[in-house]
């Protein structure tokens, strides 16, 4: 199994090549760049020079092989450069906004695992009851509403309807217990149901699926004719491999979930990466928009991996192969 | 014959939906006697599947149910008991392997894992007892590293393989009937012999009783003490298979019979019974091989033929077979 994982990740290393580099080109497609405005600044005396020395500082000014390699060889020494726009190292603004976009996805995450499986279980295990039929319903409604219009919804209900939970921020700024554990959770359940919703509703559509798929497999009716009880078969013979499938496609949508965050921590004003890299773009913040393209990639490259990992540890099949 | 088993009693089996009722099983009568091996013939669709799943319990639901009869093991009417009642026959008193090895086991679990999940369930083991006796098993069933093979997946052992390890787990209860529908349908050759005689030595040692289900009247021969024939749901001969292969009386068995090729025999073609099996949401009223029999009379086609026993033990049902 170690050799595998190292096997996948040293796989990953042309990809991510392959992904600066596209990265790398479109970024320098946008128009205009970090330093442009300055040339128009009437406040500004003698515009074009500064412009022309700010370029040559940040070795702007040499040809787009020559920035890139440098930009590479940088990156191999651990030295992601220092953000345009922030005027601080990305390394260290990426450390702080990082774990709060890590917070709410994996919240999400597991928002998704523990509503989803449980529900699609019970859809299958009473397939075209009440609970069945009218679940459907509704997991359909909610897969097709996109995520930040479930954001709306929720602040308008829960935040400024109800008053009963936080509208932005990852913590209050002040009053008794700002900063709590309890504080904390207030402010994150919000924006992670929002990006939970949808997915949600495709996981339990998923686990019903599946779950469907294996209860007529021969194996159960062995199962069966063993004398097992019947919950013994629906978790250990029937979840069992119904789970296969749906960790898989779990890994892959980690990737994505991590990208349909940048909009809810827009609308939640939560300090994370979408914030970060949005910044970044609108800014032409080059060493902060490669830094975080990268990690985005990286993401879903991860993701990948930890699919191919679920896959392998619960399919002795893949496994022993 | 030996004292009786099993003893199944006007056994209907049918599965009704809005629109039809598929008599599947309509009226069975057998009797599985201690220790003896039991030989189920008939066509596709002829209900011997659906026979064994009711005796099972496992009757495909909510549109498939017993609607009569009853399946008395020694005393006690499964047809009666609860559900959680029939969870201590199934594999414990009663086991079941079915046709196809390479879907019948959980790819999953472990081998192991599967022989002793019965072994903790109906004799309450702790888990090393069970997987000690789970290995015990596998060697009684002729795995010579049968230490490994518990530790192994259903997908790295091969299709014989895998049957004989089904055998093991349905044997490992030490059950008083183990039905096998088809066991060795889906196997080669060579490897069928070897299930086969498996399946022979195991009820010799051990005396529990088989009920064996196959088209194929060559494995009847082989390895049944006693046998039923079946057509469109119902039993249309049955005795030992002595007095069915020796004495054969209904003209369905005569045509099977003859629809066995013969290797030395010079014959320009196969012998095929003509016309189809009638379909099971519609039987005719008169008798069920009417349509396909040679020997056919108007009363054939008017009444239904009762099951008589024409000689000692020897039960046919046709117009034209009397004392
Ligand atoms: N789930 C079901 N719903 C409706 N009818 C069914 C169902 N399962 C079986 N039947 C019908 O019951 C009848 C008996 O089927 P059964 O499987 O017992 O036949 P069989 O003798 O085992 O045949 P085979 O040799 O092909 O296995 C058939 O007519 C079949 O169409
Ligand atoms: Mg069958």
């Amino acid at each position: 199994m170690a050799t595998y994982i190292i096997r996948r990740l040293l796989g990953l290393i042309p990809t991510l090549f392959v992904i600066t580099v596209i990265g790398f080109l479109m970024m320098h497609a946008m128009p205009g760049n970090a330093f442009e405005a300055l040339v128009f600044n009437p406040k500004i005396k003698n515009g074009a020079a500064l412009y022309h020395r700010l370029l040559a500082q940040n070795g702007l000014d040499q040809s787009l092989p020559v920035q890139y390699i440098h930009w590479i060889g940088n990156i191999l020494q651990g030295n992601f450069g220092i953000s345009y726009n922030y005027q601080q190292p990305v390394s260290q603004l990426i450390g702080t906004y990082l774990p709060n976009t890590l917070l709410l996805a994996v919240t999400a995450e597991i928002l998704i695992l523990i509503i989803s499986i449980p529900i699609g279980l019970y859809q299958a295990r009473k397939v075209n009851g009440p609970f069945d039929v009218s679940f459907s319903f509704i997991a359909v409604l909610l897969y097709s509403i996109p995520g930040f219009v479930f954001a709306l919804f929720l602040l308008f209900i829960f935040s400024f309807s109800l008053g009963w939970l936080p509208s932005q921020g990852t913590i209050s700024a002040s009053g008794a217990n700002a900063g709590s554990f309890l504080d904390h959770l207030q402010h994150l359940l919000l924006p992670a149901l929002a990006l939970a919703l949808p997915s949600l509703a495709g996981y339990t559509r998923l686990t019903r699926g599946y779950t469907l798929q294996i209860i007529v497999a021969d194996f159960v009716r062995t199962a069966k004719a063993k004398g097992l009880g019947s919950k013994r078969i629906m978790f250990r013979h029937i979840f069992r491999n119904a789970i296969i499938p749906l960790v898989t496609q779990f890994g892959f949508d980690i990737g994505g979930l991590f990208g349909g965050a940048i909009l809810i921590e827009q609308i939640f004003t939560w300090p994370g990466m979408g914030e970060l890299s949005l910044n970044a773009t609108l800014n032409r913040d080059y060493p902060l928009i490669l830094a975080t393209t990268l990690l985005f990639a990286v993401m879903v490259l991860i993701g990948n991996l930890i699919a191919d990992i679920l896959l392998a540890a619960s399919d002795p099949r893949i496994r022993l192969n | 014959m030996s004292e009786p088993l099993l003893k199944v009693k006007n056994l209907k089996t049918y599965f009704t939906s809005r629109h039809s009722q598929v008599k599947a099983v309509d009226g069975v009568d057998f009797v599985v006697g201690k220790g003896r091996v039991l030989g189920i013939v008939g066509e596709s669709g002829s209900g011997k599947s659906m026979t064994s799943l009711s005796i099972m319990g496992l009757v495909p639901g909510p549109q498939g149910k017993i609607v009569e009869g009853e399946i008395l093991l020694e005393d006690m009417d499964l047809v009666k008991l609860s559900d959680k009642q029939m969870e201590n026959v199934r594999g414990n008193l009663v086991s079941m392997i079915f046709q196809e090895p390479m879907t019948a086991l959980n790819p999953v679990l472990t081998i192991g894992e599967q022989i002793s999940e019965m072994l903790i369930k109906h004799r309450s083991m702790r888990k090393s007892e069970a997987m000690a006796k789970a290995i015990e098993m596998l060697r009684s069933v002729g795995f010579a590293r049968a230490e490994q093979i518990v530790k192994e997946y259903p997908h790295q052992l091969s299709g014989g393989m895998r049957q004989r390890a089904m055998i093991a787990m349905a044997m490992s209860c030490e059950p008083k009937l183990l039905i096998a529908d088809e066991p060795t349908t889906a196997l080669d050759v060579t490897i069928q012999a070897q299930v086969l005689e498996l399946m022979k030595d195991l009820r010799d040692r051990t005396g529990t009783s088989v009920v064996l289900i196959t088209h194929d009247l060559g494995v009847i021969a082989e390895m049944a003490d006693d046998m039923i024939v079946m057509y469109g749901g119902q039993v249309v001969e049955s005795g030992t298979a002595d007095d069915v292969f020796e004495v054969t009386l209904h003209p369905y068995t005569k045509a099977l019979l003859a629809s066995i090729p013969v290797i030395d025999e010079e014959r320009d073609r196969l012998y095929a019974i003509p016309g189809t099996v009638p379909s099971a949401a519609n039987f005719p009223v008169g008798c069920r091989f009417a349509d396909r029999c040679s020997l056919v009379e108007t009363r054939c086609r008017e009444t239904m033929p009762e099951l008589q026993e024409v000689r000692t033990g020897h039960w046919v049902r046709c117009h034209l077979v009397t004392k």
